[in-house]
C-alpha cells in the first residue's frame, strides 16, 4: 500500500485517521462492536442513535430484508430498525469505555428526542460522556412512534428548533442527519444551518418496499401479517446518496461541512463521495453484508489511487467534480458523436442489435452468417445502450464526429398517410422557460 | 455411509440460487449458438433467458415440451460437443480464439429445471383430446419414450412393451446408478405414466414377425426401439471363461437386483476393462467405487483416440484407473476350472489412419506379455440381437442387423413401421434417441391423417 498518502480529515474540528466511519445502525450498536470495527481500521463511529428511555423501544419481528438481482445478493436492504434500545445508561457507559481506550478515536452521538428538553438532556448526557460530536437523528424513515425521525426532518421549521435547542445546550459541534424521502434536501438543511448546525450528514434510508410476498402477499419484512413502506439502503440507493450530497455542496448559501453516505462499499463508492463534495463517510449497509473487514479494501485502494495520482490528501479530492455538475441546460449540443466498435474483441453475441433494435436507432444490424454487428454510422443516437450490454470491455466506445455532421432523421413509416394528416405547426412566440 | 448407498446416490445438480446464477452468466445472445447445437432441438437460449427473467415454470415447460427426457439429457449428454460447444460466454473473438471463460453450464440448468419441475409438482405438458388410433412402441428406452410420449401427448393411447421387468432401457441397465439413480428414471417415467402412456413391461416382441403382427392386433402404427443389447464378443471362443463379462452383463447386474452379487465379484479383485469408450470409462469408474484391488482399462490405441468424452477420460484417471494404452488384447489365461488368471496383451504402435479416421494399431512382435487379472469385462460396443431381424422379417435392414429407415421421418421400408434409436443408428447418444422418436412420433401422425 502506498505509504506516503494521508488519508486523515478533518471535521468540525475534529480530526479522524481516515474518512471512514460507521454510522448510526446496528453496526455500531455496542461498545464491543465499535472496538472491532477500530481494530478493524474504521477511523470512528456515529453510534446507534440513543433515547431517553421515555418511551419503550421494541423491535418489530423480523427487521430487514433485502433486495437481490439475479444472482446478486442483497443490491439493497430494507429494515424496519429502530432506533437503540438499550438504556441510556448502558449506551453512555459504553461511550465511557470507547473513551478510555480509543481516544483518538472520535465518537459522535446520535441522538432523537420528541420534544425540546428531550433533545437537549440528550445532547447534554452525550457531551456529558464523552461525545465529540453530535447528529440530530432527523431522518429515520420508520420509528414505531408517531410524530417522530423523518417527520421532523420533514417538518422544516421543528428541525429547525430541535436543532437551535440543542446547540445553545452543548458546546461540541453538532450536525444534522437529513432524510432524503423529500424533494430537495437543500431546503431542510438551509433550516438546520440556520438552527446553527455545523454539519450535515445524509441520507438517511430512503422509504420503499423491498419485496411483496408472491405466497402471503405482504410487503417484506412480514411482521405477523403487517408490512411497512420502511429504510432502503445499500448500493442501490448511492445515485440518490450523490445527488444529495452534491445539491448541498453546489448549495453557496449552506456552505457546511457533509458527511455523505448511501451505499458505500468499496473506495471507488468512497472516492464518489468525496468528489461530490463530502468530507467525512458513513457505512452501514456494505458491513450488513461484508462485515467490517471491508475498510481495509477501502484504506488500501482509496491510498493507491491518491498515489497513481498524485495526490496527497484526502482534503485535495473533496468536491472536485462539482465544476463539472451542471445543469442539462449547459451541455454543447452542438458537438455530436457517436459509438465506434473494436470487432477484433467481438464474441458475438448480438446484445448490442437487439437494444439498438429495440432502444435505439436501429442502427446495429446483425450478420448472421459472421455473427458480428454491422454499425450504421449515421443512424446511431450515441445513447450508449450497446456499450451498457457489451460484455467486453474496451469493444465499443465513443468518438466525436466533426462539426457538420449529421444524424439521420428517423424514417416516417408511411409517408402514403400525409392526405389524412390533421396538423398545423405551432406559431406562438414563447419564454425559454416554464411561467405559470 | 454404506457403499451400495453411496453408488447408488447420483451426485447432486444446481440449486435454485446455483441455477440463478449460472443463468445471469449467459449473454442472451441474439441468434444463439446454443439453441442450434442440440440434436433433439432443445432451445437453451429460450430457457435460460426464462428462467433468468424469473419465468422459471415457462422454462421447466420449453424443456419438457421439447425433450420428455430433459432430465436426463441435461446429466447425461456430452453438453461440451453440443450445446455448450459454441457459447457465446466462452468470450471467444478475434483477439482471443481459445475463450477466456467457460461456457454457460446448459446441462447442469437443465437438470436444475427438470428437477425443480418434481420438486414443485409442476407439469406442464398438456394432452389434446384423445384419439382412437392405438401405436405400438417397442422398447422403452429414450428413443421408445421420446416418441411415446410426443404422441401421449396428441391424443393417442400409447402401449411400450419392454422385455425386461423394469421400464427404460439403458436408462435403467445400462448406465451407472451414481450417474443416473432409479429415482430420477422413475420421475422422469412418472411424467410419461402422467400422460397415459401404458406400460407393458416383461413383454417382449421377439417371436417370429411379433413386431409386424403388432398392427394386425389392433395397433395402427409401430415404432421399433429396441435397442443394442448384445455384446461384442473380442474372441467368440471365450465365452465358456469364468470371471469374463460383457459391458452389458456387468452393467446390467449392476441395476437388475444382481448388485451385491456383482460388487462381490469385484470387490479386491484386480480388473481389466477392455475398451476406450464412455460404456469402458463407466466400467472402470464403477469398479473402483465398489472397491477393486487394481483396475486397468486395456485400450489397443492411445489416449487421444479413444471415444471417451475428455471429462470422463479425466474422471476415470483421476480416479485410480491405470490407462494401459497402446495394448491389443490377445487371449485369455486360464487356470483351474477355466477360471480366468489373465489377459495376454500384445503392444502396439499407432499405424496410419483407419475407416474410422483414427490412427490405427499395429501389434508389436514379439511384445505379448500376460497381465494377471480377476476379471475381465468387454466394452467394445453392442450389437443387434442375432435373431432381431426374424421380429420383423418384412422391414428392410442395413448392415449389422440395423434397421433402415428414411432419416427425415424414421419410416421403414414396412407401411406402418418406423424405427428409431439406436438399432437404426448404431450406438449413439440418448439424445440422438429422442430425437428419432420425436420424429418418428411425428412422421407416425402425418401417417396416420393421411
Amino acid at each position: 500500500m502506498a505509504t506516503n498518502i494521508d488519508l486523515s480529515t478533518d471535521f468540525c474540528g475534529l480530526r479522524f485517521k481516515n474518512p471512514f466511519l460507521l454510522s448510526s445502525s446496528p453496526v455500531s450498536n455496542s461498545a464491543e462492536m465499535v472496538e472491532r470495527a477500530f481494530q478493524a481500521g474504521w477511523s470512528g463511529v456515529v453510534f446507534k442513535t440513543l433515547n431517553s428511555d421515555r418511551l419503550p423501544i421494541t423491535h418489530p419481528s423480523p427487521r430487514m430484508h433485502y433486495v437481490n438481482y439475479g444472482g446478486q445478493r442483497a443490491i439493497a436492504y430494507q429494515n424496519v430498525e429502530q432506533i437503540s434500545d438499550r438504556p441510556l445508561r448502558h449506551n453512555l457507559l459504553e461511550f465511557l469505555y470507547l473513551k478510555k481506550h480509543y481516544p483518538d478515536y472520535p465518537i459522535i452521538a446520535s441522538i432523537m428526542g420528541f420534544f425540546e428538553d428531550e433533545w437537549v438532556y440528550l445532547a447534554k448526557a452525550c457531551e456529558d460522556n464523552g461525545a465529540d460530536l453530535l447528529e440530530l437523528n432527523f431522518s429515520c424513515p420508520h420509528m414505531c412512534i408517531e410524530g417522530s425521525g423523518h417527520k421532523v426532518g420533514q417538518a422544516f421549521h421543528l428541525l429547525e428548533r430541535f436543532t437551535a435547542a440543542v446547540k445553545q445546550a452543548v458546546s461540541i459541534p453538532v450536525m444534522a442527519k437529513m432524510t432524503p424521502n423529500i424533494t430537495d434536501m437543500t431546503e431542510p438543511a438551509l433550516y438546520a444551518k440556520k438552527g446553527g448546525a455545523d454539519a450535515i450528514s445524509a441520507i438517511n434510508t430512503v422509504r420503499g418496499i423491498s419485496e411483496i410476498g408472491r405466497e402471503d402477499w405482504v410487503p417484506r419484512p412480514n411482521v405477523f401479517g403487517v408490512g411497512a413502506i420502511s429504510g432502503t439502503s445499500g448500493p442501490a440507493v448511492k445515485p440518490i446518496g450523490l445527488n444529495s450530497i452534491a445539491s448541498m455542496a453546489k448549495c453557496r448559501e449552506l456552505g457546511l461541512p457533509l458527511s455523505g453516505m448511501g451505499g458505500i462499499e468499496t473506495w471507488v463508492d468512497a472516492l464518489e463521495y468525496l468528489l461530490a463534495g463530502a468530507t467525512l463517510l458513513q457505512v452501514t449497509s456494505g458491513i450488513m453484508h461484508y462485515g467490517y473487514r471491508i475498510v481495509e479494501d477501502m484504506i488500501e485502494g482509496l491510498s493507491d489511487y491518491m498515489a497513481l495520482k498524485g495526490i496527497g490528501r484526502v482534503s485535495e479530492l473533496i468536491g472536485k467534480a462539482l465544476p463539472h455538475l451542471q445543469e442539462t441546460d449547459h451541455f454543447d449540443l452542438n458537438r455530436q458523436g457517436i459509438v465506434q466498435y473494436n470487432l477484433d474483441l467481438c464474441i458475438g453475441c448480438g446484445q448490442c442489435h437487439i437494444v439498438c433494435t429495440d432502444a435505439a436507432g436501429q442502427a446495429v444490424e446483425w450478420d448472421g452468417r459472421r455473427r458480428r454487428p454491422r454499425l450504421i454510422e449515421d443512424k446511431c443516437l450515441s445513447c450508449m445502450l450497446c456499450q451498457a450490454v457489451c460484455p467486453v470491455p474496451g469493444l465499443i466506445t465513443f468518438k466525436e464526429m466533426p462539426p457538420g455532421w449529421k444524424r439521420r432523421e428517423t424514417a416516417v413509416k408511411d409517408r402514403s398517410l400525409e392526405p389524412e394528416l390533421k396538423h398545423e405547426p405551432f406559431t406562438k412566440e414563447g419564454p425559454h422557460e416554464c411561467v405559470a | 455411509m454404506n457403499p451400495a448407498k453411496h453408488f447408488k446416490q447420483m451426485r447432486k445438480g444446481l440449486d435454485l440460487p446455483q441455477a440463478i446464477a449460472e443463468a445471469d452468466r449467459c449473454l442472451l445472445c441474439h441468434d444463439a449458438p446454443c439453441s442450434k447445437g442440440c440434436p433433439a432441438d432443445t432451445r437453451p437460449a429460450e430457457f435460460i433467458r426464462k428462467l433468468r427473467f424469473r419465468n422459471i415454470t415457462g422454462a421447466i415447460r420449453t424443456i419438457k415440451e421439447n425433450n420428455i427426457l430433459g432430465g436426463a439429457c441435461g446429466e447425461l449428454c456430452p453438453t461440451h460437443r453440443l450445446c455448450e460447444k459454441a457459447c457465446s460466454a466462452r468470450f471467444a473473438s478475434l483477439a482471443r480464439p481459445e475463450g477466456a471463460e467457460r461456457p454457460i453450464q446448459i446441462g447442469k440448468i437443465q437438470r436444475f429445471l427438470i428437477e425443480h419441475s418434481w420438486q414443485i409438482g409442476f407439469k406442464p405438458l398438456q394432452q389434446v383430446a384423445p384419439r382412437a388410433e392405438k401405436i405400438a412402441v417397442v422398447g422403452s428406452g429414450p428413443a421408445g419414450l421420446s416418441c411415446a410420449a410426443e404422441l401421449a401427448k396428441g391424443g393417442y393411447p400409447v402401449t411400450i412393451f419392454e422385455s425386461r421387468p423394469e421400464p427404460g432401457g439403458v436408462l435403467r441397465y445400462g448406465v451407472v446408478s451414481y450417474r443416473f439413480s432409479l429415482d430420477f428414471l422413475r420421475n422422469e417415467l412418472k411424467d410419461i405414466e402422467d400422460l397415459g402412456v401404458e406400460f407393458k413391461c416383461s413383454h417382449p416382441i421377439e417371436g417370429p414377425a411379433a413386431a409386424e403382427n403388432l398392427l394386425k392386433e389392433g395397433f395402427r402404427a409401430v415404432f421399433l426401439a429396441p435397442g443394442l443389447w448384445e455384446a461384442e464378443p473380442l474372441n467368440p471362443k471365450a465365452k465358456s471363461v469364468t470371471g469374463v463379462y460383457s459391458s452389458t452383463d456387468y452393467l446390467c447386474g449392476l441395476r437388475d437386483g444382481r448388485f451385491q452379487e456383482m460388487a462381490g465379484r469385484i470387490a479386491g479383485k484386480t480388473i481389466a476393462v477392455i475398451g476406450g469408450g464412455s460404456v469402458a470409462m463407466d466400467c472402470v469408474e464403477s469398479a473402483v467405487k465398489l472397491g477393486v484391488r487394481d483396475v486397468y482399462l486395456v485400450y489397443r490405441r492411445s489416449y487421444a483416440q479413444m471415444p471417451a468424452e475428455p471429462d470422463e477420460r479425466i474422471e476415470a484417471q483421476e480416479a485410480g484407473v491405470h490407462f494401459l494404452q497402446l495394448n491389443q488384447p490377445v487371449d485369455y489365461v486360464t487356470g483351474r476350472g477355466r477360471r480366468l488368471s489373465g489377459l495376454k496383451l500384445v503392444r502396439t504402435r499407432l499405424g496410419e489412419p483407419d475407416a474410422s479416421g483414427r490412427r490405427g494399431p499395429k501389434p508389436v512382435k514379439g511384445s505379448e506379455w500376460v497381465l494377471a487379472c480377476d476379471v475381465v469385462i468387454e466394452a467394445i460396443g453392442n450389437r443387434a440381437a442375432a435373431d432381431s431381424p426374424k421380429w420383423y422379417p418384412r422391414v428392410k435392414l442395413a448392415g449389422n442387423n440395423l434397421i433402415k429407415v428414411n432419416p427425415r421421418t424414421g419410416r421403414t421400408s414396412v407401411k406402418g413401421i418406423f424405427a428409431g434409436g439406436d438399432i437404426v443408428r448404431g450406438p449413439a447418444l440418448v439424445v440422438q434417441a429422442v430425437a428419432d422418436g420425436k420424429t418418428a412420433a411425428r412422421a407416425i401422425h402425418h401417417y396416420l391423417k393421411a
